[in-house]
């Protein structure tokens, strides 16, 4: 098969993951426009505990279904207990605590784990390659691929499709008329910030059979995070999808184009977009 | 001359006394100054994983031989932070204001190079274990040493045996940091391609930011090489090994990381990842050397671990400096550095020998092998030593010229 048809294909595997990190970020900034410098620490803790449940019960599968839910709650407890004082504040201060909050799991991570990173092995039905002629693929980056779709469906569904969906969208319009048509605007933040860690989290867990879960993958997430929600636009689940998939193929066919600056093109690829579109492919104005 | 009976028993008695008393006439000496000792590793950040071990090796050396050496040794940390800036920074208040002139350490090269650099303005002795070949090449000076083998050495230990063992194995793909760490290993490697007729198929370049590597492992299988081999390092070959495994790379060509950092790197990648993985390594705990046997027994008696290369490289590093010390019979980094020039010593490779003209160890480099998990003796016996050897530039061909 072509060279650059499987780079493209790679991509969109790659692609997916990052949507997956990015769209609670856009969701939580949307809605709440709320900078959160820890959405990253939540993706490590998903990748951590990915490990953790993998190594004490065996499976996999009940790593994929706890871990993001524990990160979610987790999330919760942070946002109740003090992260809602600084929805009336600056971003700089949201950034400082947010980061001060990053920091304080990324050690309590290595105090716990350790500062070496962990290996996690791929679940046993999704292990090994599925071949057509010279082109090999991993079995798990397919079934990350399509539980993401499947994952982007349901979401998609949510924002759609249910009255919870309903009042996110609106709110992203206005938190002040939904507020004003009785909806408790608090309530609504929390569940949101909650939504956005347990998709965090649920990224790690997806991403640790692929790189494995080492201490500081926080930071690299945040970066990818908030490049894919530049390009996507902030607030809309339609941009980190494509915004997220964009990033994946850029990055896999330029491996191929000029290896030593796929890296650097993801961010090349957003300044262009932030000079022809500066809301972002999918963003409002 | 007759020589006295009376003469005789003098002269005997004086050189009986001047041997007897030596160490401890060493000791008062060296001991009217207590010596500060100080560590350079990163103690936090995303290389604590291996720094912290070359701490533990540094302090442990010191406080295991600093007596027999007859020296009174006072032991400091730094956390170089992994960050050369703060490295040189805290080795500048260091020497500045505590007036230390003897350091010991460095995970990246880029810190040893910047903190060699200090150490040598404030007329200090500094002894490292990284990779950069310039430490002892273009940028060497008088106060560094180092004691692990540079990239020369650690391709022509690992990719010329393959080449042997293999020689059906004529296509070779490699991948590369865009770093100048990577551009030595990668220069080198094409050096012994050409010189053994291999076919180098392609190369790859990353960033030093990079953990994916599905697109660079696409290309190289693309490239249809019988060989992968890996010129990054720590994380980075981490990430590229296991991601080269997901793509079933390993059933159908040989896999080879010539730069890996030890135990520590073994556990993050596991047993079933760096099964028939070919690895090069400064060191493994199964070498055997009288040296060894004695390091590898301190380790587990006073440390309760298994010694690694990170915390062996911190043990040696450490040790060659009282080693210095108590030859110079002088705390004073001139004579120090002098009495290490030339120094030839049981280390854990074997016998070593350090280089006068460039202050670089001649010890040995490893070709190691990833074992099943049915083949391991004990959880951390992940690799076996396939061969090793001793690979050094000449005086003529190095790039070191010690003013």
């Amino acid at each position: 098969m072509n060279l650059y048809l499987i780079q493209v294909l790679n991509g969109l595997g790659i692609g997916m993951i990052y949507f997956l990190i990015a769209v609670g970020l856009s969701v939580i900034f949307g809605i709440m426009n709320f900078v959160n410098f820890a959405h990253g620490a939540f993706y490590l803790l998903g990748a951590y505990l990915c490990y953790a449940i993998a190594a004490a019960t065996d499976s996999f599968w009940l790593a994929l279904a706890v871990g993001p839910l524990a990160i979610g709650a987790l999330a919760w407890a942070a946002e109740t207990r003090f992260l809602c004082r600084l929805y009336r504040v600056e971003h700089m201060y949201q950034i400082l605590v947010t980061l001060g909050l990053a920091l304080v799991i990324q050690e309590l991570v290595v105090l716990i784990w350790g500062p070496i990173g962990t290996h996690v092995s791929a679940p046993a039905l999704f292990r090994g390659v599925l071949s057509y002629g010279d082109f090999a693929y991993p079995k798990y980056r397919l079934f990350v691929i399509g539980f993401s779709a499947v994952l982007a469906l349901t979401l998609w569904l949510l924002l759609e499709r249910t009255r919870y969906g309903a009042i996110l969208r609106a709110g992203t319009e206005s938190t002040e008329m939904v507020s004003l048509l009785g909806i408790d605007i608090f309530r609504l933040f929390s569940l949101t910030f909650a939504l956005g860690a347990y998709l965090a989290g649920l990224a790690g867990v997806l991403a640790a059979p692929i790189r494995g879960a080492e201490p500081f993958m926080g930071p690299e997430a945040l970066t990818i995070a908030f490049v894919v929600v530049v390009i996507g636009g902030m607030g809309s689940f339609a941009g980190a999808l494509a915004g997220g998939l964009l990033v994946g193929v850029v990055q896999s066919v330029m491996s191929s184009l000029w290896s030593e600056g796929a890296n650097v093109m993801i961010y090349v690829a957003m300044a262009l977009v932030i000079l022809l579109r500066p809301r972002g492919l999918f963003g409002r104005t | 001359m007759k020589l006295s009976r009376r003469k005789f028993v003098k002269d005997a008695a004086a050189g009986a006394m001047l041997v007897g008393g030596a160490p401890a006439m060493l000791g008062r000496a060296l001991a009217a100054e207590k010596v500060k000792l100080c560590s350079l590793y990163p103690l936090s950040g995303a290389f604590a994983g291996v720094g912290k071990p070359g701490d533990v090796g540094a302090h442990l050396a010191m406080q295991a031989l600093a007596k027999d050496y007859g020296l009174d040794i006072d032991y400091v940390s730094i956390d170089s932070e992994g960050n050369p800036g703060r490295g040189v920074a805290k080795v500048l208040a260091e020497i500045q204001q505590s007036g230390t002139k003897f350091f010991a350490g460095a995970i990246l090269s880029s810190v040893a190079l910047a903190v060699g650099a200090e150490v040598h303005k404030s007329g200090g002795v500094f002894f490292t274990a990284v990779g950069a070949d310039e430490v002892t090449g273009a940028n060497c000076n008088r106060s560094m040493f180092r004691w692990s083998v540079p990239t020369y050495g650690a391709i022509q230990e690992t990719v010329v045996p393959l080449i042997a063992m293999f020689p059906d194995a004529k296509r070779w793909y490699t991948i590369t940091p865009k770093y100048v760490f990577g551009d030595s290993l990668l220069r080198n490697a094409v050096d012994v391609f050409k010189e053994k007729g291999i076919e180098h198929v392609g190369n790859s370049y990353h960033s030093l930011t990079e953990t994916e590597f599905s697109g660079y492992l696409t290309n190289a299988a693309a490239a249809k090489p019988d060989v992968l081999l890996l010129l990054n390092f720590g994380s980075q070959s981490t990430n590229t090994l296991r991601q080269a495994a997901d793509f079933g790379m390993k059933n159908k060509i040989k896999i080879v990381m010539v730069w890996a950092a030890g135990l520590e790197q073994y556990q993050e990648i596991g047993t079933d990842v760096l099964d028939g993985v070919y690895v090069g390594c400064q060191y493994d705990v199964t070498i055997d050397s009288p040296g060894n046997k004695k390091i590898v027994e301190l380790f587990k008696r006073d440390a309760n671990r298994i010694p690694s290369y990170a915390s062996v490289g911190g043990y040696i590093c450490a040790d060659l400096i009282m080693r210095g010390m108590k030859a110079a019979g002088s705390a004073e980094p001139a004579a120090v550095i002098k009495a290490l020039e030339g120094m030839k010593y049981e280390g854990p490779t074997g016998n070593e020998e350090i280089q006068a003209f460039d202050h670089q160890c001649v010890k040995n480099y490893y070709l190691l092998k990833g074992k099943p998990a049915a083949q391991k003796k004990s959880s951390d016996d992940y690799v076996e030593i396939v061969s090793f050897g001793k690979s050094f530039l000449t005086q003529a061909q190095s790039l070191c010229k010690m003013a």
